[in-house]
C-alpha cells in the first residue's frame, strides 16, 4: 500500500492565557494514511484532534514538522500546485453550523464546490448535486431549502456532500456522523466504505464513538494531550489495548443494553486534568495513570512496539499487554 | 422521584413558516415528565426533536415564525401562547437548557468566565464577586483543565467538547427544575461523557431536577433515561420505559434504530447495518404513516391513514404501529 499522506513530527501551538504561554495542541505527531484505508483518530476532548486535522489541510499553521501528500512536502509547494494538493485533501468540519453559509440554499452550497473543480455545464452540475444528495441520504427536496433551515444532522450531510463534490483523494473527517441518528449514520458510514473501496479515498476519521471507529477503521491512533499514545491495527488496539489511557477510554464506552449499562462500573478518572499550557513532566498521562511510578515523572515514555504495527508510548506496555491477554 | 408531573405536553403541534416554506416538524406530540425523571428523545435527524423542545420556550432562530398549538404545562404555567416576559423569566432559571450548537449559543466576544458568572448573578441574585466564584466552581465541576485560565478564554479558543462543557456549566448555574439538554455529550469523549452524565445525575438527585435528554447515543439512553420517546418525521413512533423500548422495541423504526447499533461481534471492516431509504424532508403534513416507504412490515393502507399512538401488549409502552401491535 502506498502512503498518500504522511505527517512527520508535526507541532502546532496556540498562544495560551498569560504572557509568553503557549498551548502545544499538537505536539510532535507523526501519522501515515494509505490510499484506500480508513484510519481512526480518537482521544480526549481537547487533546488536539481537530487541530491536527486543520493543520494537515492548512487551516492552522504548524510551527514545525511536515505534511507530505503523494510524496511531496506541501511546505515546498506554492501557487497552483499547492491549491491542487489542498483540493485533494478535504476537511469535513466538526461543526456543520460553522462550515455552511446560512444565506445559501443546499443546491447553491454544493454547486459552488462543483464550479471550483471546473464542472462547467449547468446540467451536469445539477445532475451531480442530485447524486451527491442521494449519496448522503438527503431527499432531493432539500435542494432549494436554505442551509439555515436544516436540522443539525441534515446540515452535516450537506457538508459531507460538498466535500465529496471535489472528488478528494483524502478526507479528514472531524466527527462526521456524530450528529446523525443511527440508521442514517449507517448509510453515511457505508458511503465512506464505498469511497474507500471504489475510489481508493483515504480517510482520517476523527470520532468519539469507539464502536463505530472499530468497525470502520483498519487502523487507529489514540491521542492524549497533543501526542499519539497508542497506534496500531483496530484488532490490535481494541483487542489488546496496551496504554493505560486507551484502556480507560475503552472501559468507559456505554452499553446500549439498559440492564448492563445501569450496573456497569464506570471507571473513575483520578487526578487533575493536566493543563495543556503547562503539561506534566515526563509522561503526560502520569498524573491520572494508575500505574505511574517515579520514573514516569522524570523521563519521557519510551515507544514500545508490541508488533511491527502496534506501538505504545508507555514503559509498561509489555506488562499491560501480558495482563490483558491473561484476563481475556 | 415523586408522582407529580412537572411538565405536561399535550398534542403539541408546531408549524414553522419562513418566507418560502411551511414545515410541520412537530405533529401532535404528548408526554409527561415527573420531578427527578429523565426522558430521552431519540429519532431520525430532522424529525423535530430540537424544535419540540425549544420552540415552546420561545427559542427559535430569527426569520422563522413558529406557530405553536396544543399545550405545554410547566409547573402549572401554560407555555403555549405565553408572553415573552413569562418565558424569559423561566428560561435559564427554572428551565435550564443546553443547545445542540454551543458556538451559536455563546457570545464570541466575551470571555467564558463572564458568560457563566452573568447567568449565576442574574438568576441566583448573588453579588458579582460571588458569581465569579460560582463560575470557577462550575468550570471545575464540568471537568475542565486549568479552570482559572479557562475562565479568561474566548469561545473560539476552545475545542468542541470544551465549548459544550461551558454550555453545560451555564445550564446548571441556576440549578433549574427542568433541564432540556440537546445532545449534551455528542462532542465529548467517553470518559468525559461518563463524568458529565454522573454530574447531571448528582444534580438531578440533589435538586429533584427533571431532564429531557435529546441524544443519538443509545448507550447514553440506556444509562441515563427512565423513559424514551422515539420520534419519526415529527411524530411519536413509540414511547415507554427505557428497559422495555431498547430491549423489545414495538415500532419498526425503533427496531431498525436498535438493530443499527454496532455490536462487539461485528467484524472489523464490515458494513454497517441501517435502514434503507431516505427520511422524508418535511413539508406539508404526511398522509398515513410517514415510515411506510422504508418499512419492512408495511401493508396496504399504511400509507393512507395516520396510525394512532396506542397502548401495546405491554401497557407501559405505546407505539404508533397497528400492524405489529394489533
Ligand atoms: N484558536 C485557538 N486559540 C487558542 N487555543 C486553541 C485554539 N484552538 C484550539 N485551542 C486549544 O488547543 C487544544 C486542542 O483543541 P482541539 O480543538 O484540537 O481539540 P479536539 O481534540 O479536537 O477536541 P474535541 O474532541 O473537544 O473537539 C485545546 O486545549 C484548545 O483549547
Ligand atoms: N430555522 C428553521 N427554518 C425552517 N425549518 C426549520 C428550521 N429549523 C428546523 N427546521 C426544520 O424542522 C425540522 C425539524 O428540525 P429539528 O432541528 O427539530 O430536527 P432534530 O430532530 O433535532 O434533528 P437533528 O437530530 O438533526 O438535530 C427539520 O426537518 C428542519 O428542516
Ligand atoms: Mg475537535
Ligand atoms: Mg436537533
Amino acid at each position: 500500500m502506498k502512503a498518500v499522506l504522511e505527517v512527520e513530527h508535526l507541532v502546532t501551538s496556540f498562544p495560551g492565557v498569560g504572557r509568553g504561554k503557549t498551548v502545544r495542541a499538537v505536539n510532535d505527531v507523526s501519522i501515515v494514511l494509505h490510499s484506500g484505508e480508513i484510519v481512526g483518530l480518537v482521544g480526549e476532548s481537547g487533546c488536539g484532534k481537530s487541530t491536527l486535522g486543520r493543520s494537515i489541510v492548512g487551516l492552522e499553521k504548524p510551527e514545525s514538522g511536515r505534511v507530505i501528500f503523494d510524496g511531496v512536502d506541501l511546505g515546498s509547494l506554492s501557487g497552483n500546485r499547492l491549491r491542487a494538493a489542498r483540493r485533494a485533501v478535504q476537511y469535513v468540519f466538526q461543526d456543520p453550523y460553522a462550515s455552511l453559509n446560512d444565506r445559501q440554499t443546499v443546491g447553491e452550497a454544493i454547486d459552488e464546490a462543483l464550479i471550483i473543480v471546473g464542472v462547467a455545464s449547468k446540467a451536469e452540475r445539477s445532475a451531480r448535486i442530485g447524486q451527491l444528495l442521494d449519496q448522503v441520504g438527503l431527499a432531493s427536496a432539500v435542494r432549494d431549502r436554505f442551509t439555515r433551515e436544516l436540522s443539525g444532522g441534515q446540515r452535516q450531510r450537506v457538508a459531507i456532500a460538498r466535500s465529496l463534490a471535489v472528488e478528494p483523494r483524502v478526507l479528514i473527517c472531524d466527527e462526521p456522523v456524530s450528529a446523525l441518528d443511527l440508521s442514517i449514520r449507517a448509510q453515511v458510514m457505508n458511503l465512506f466504505l464505498d469511497l474507500r473501496d471504489q475510489l481508493g479515498v483515504a480517510c482520517l476519521f476523527i470520532a468519539h464513538d469507539l464502536a463505530l471507529v472499530r468497525q470502520a477503521a483498519t487502523r487507529v491512533y489514540v491521542m492524549y494531550l497533543g501526542k499519539i499514545v497508542e497506534g496500531g491495527g483496530s484488532d490490535e488496539v481494541y483487542g489488546r489495548p496496551s496504554h493505560p489511557y486507551t484502556q480507560m477510554l475503552l472501559a468507559s464506552v456505554p452499553e446500549a443494553d439498559p440492564m448492563i449499562e445501569r450496573r456497569r462500573k464506570i471507571p473513575l478518572i483520578k487526578g487533575e486534568i493536566p493543563s495543556p499550557t503547562n503539561p506534566p513532566s515526563g509522561c503526560f498521562f502520569r498524573t491520572r495513570c494508575p500505574l505511574a511510578v517515579g520514573e514516569c515523572a522524570r523521563i519521557e515514555p519510551p515507544t514500545i512496539f508490541l508488533t511491527p504495527t502496534h506501538r505504545i508510548a508507555c514503559r509498561f506496555a509489555n506488562e499491560i499487554a501480558q495482563k490483558s491477554l491473561t484476563d481475556a | 422521584m415523586t408522582a407529580e408531573p412537572i411538565l405536561i405536553v399535550k398534542d403539541l403541534t408546531i408549524d414553522l413558516l419562513t418566507a418560502h416554506t411551511a414545515v410541520r416538524p412537530v405533529d401532535s406530540i404528548s408526554y409527561q415528565l415527573r420531578r427527578g425523571e429523565t426522558l430521552a428523545i431519540v429519532g431520525e435527524s430532522g424529525s423535530g426533536k430540537t424544535v419540540t423542545c425549544f420552540a415552546p420556550l420561545g427559542l427559535m432562530p430569527v426569520g422563522v415564525k413558529a406557530d405553536v398549538s396544543g399545550s405545554v404545562l410547566f409547573e402549572g404555567t401554560e407555555l403555549v401562547g405565553a408572553n415573552e416576559e413569562t418565558l424569559r423569566s423561566l428560561r435559564g432559571k427554572s428551565i435550564g437548557f443546553i443547545f445542540q450548537d454551543p458556538m451559536s449559543a455563546l457570545n464570541p466576544a466575551r470571555r467564558i468566565g463572564h458568560q457563566i458568572a452573568e447567568v449565576a448573578e442574574l438568576h441566583l441574585g448573588i453579588t458579582p464577586r460571588a458569581a465569579e466564584a460560582r463560575a470557577l466552581d462550575l468550570i471545575k465541576m464540568v471537568g475542565m483543565s486549568d479552570p482559572n485560565a479557562r475562565l479568561k478564554q474566548y469561545p473560539h479558543e476552545l475545542s468542541g467538547g470544551l465549548r459544550q462543557r461551558v454550555m453545560i456549566a451555564i445550564s446548571i448555574a441556576a440549578e433549574p427544575k427542568l433541564l432540556v439538554a440537546d445532545e449534551p455529550t455528542t462532542a465529548l469523549d467517553v470518559t468525559v461523557q461518563a463524568q458529565i452524565l454522573r454530574l447531571l445525575k448528582e444534580i438531578q438527585a440533589r435538586m429533584d431536577m427533571a431532564m429531557v435528554l435529546i441524544t443519538h447515543d443509545m448507550g447514553v439512553v440506556a444509562g441515563a433515561a427512565d423513559r424514551v420517546l422515539v420520534m419519526y418525521a415529527g411524530r411519536q413512533a413509540e414511547v415507554g420505559p427505557t428497559e422495555k423500548v431498547l430491549v423489545a422495541p414495538r415500532h419498526p423504526y425503533t427496531m431498525g434504530l436498535i438493530d443499527a447499533i454496532p455490536r462487539r461481534d461485528d467484524a472489523i471492516g464490515s458494513r454497517f447495518r441501517g435502514l434503507s431509504g431516505l427520511p422524508p424532508i418535511l413539508g406539508a403534513p404526511i398522509k398515513g404513516c410517514a415510515f411506510t416507504p422504508r418499512c419492512r412490515h408495511s401493508v396496504e393502507g399504511c400509507g393512507a391513514q395516520r396510525p394512532p399512538l396506542r397502548t401495546t401488549a405491554d401497557p407501559a409502552v405505546m407505539a404508533a404501529c397497528p400492524v405489529l401491535n394489533a
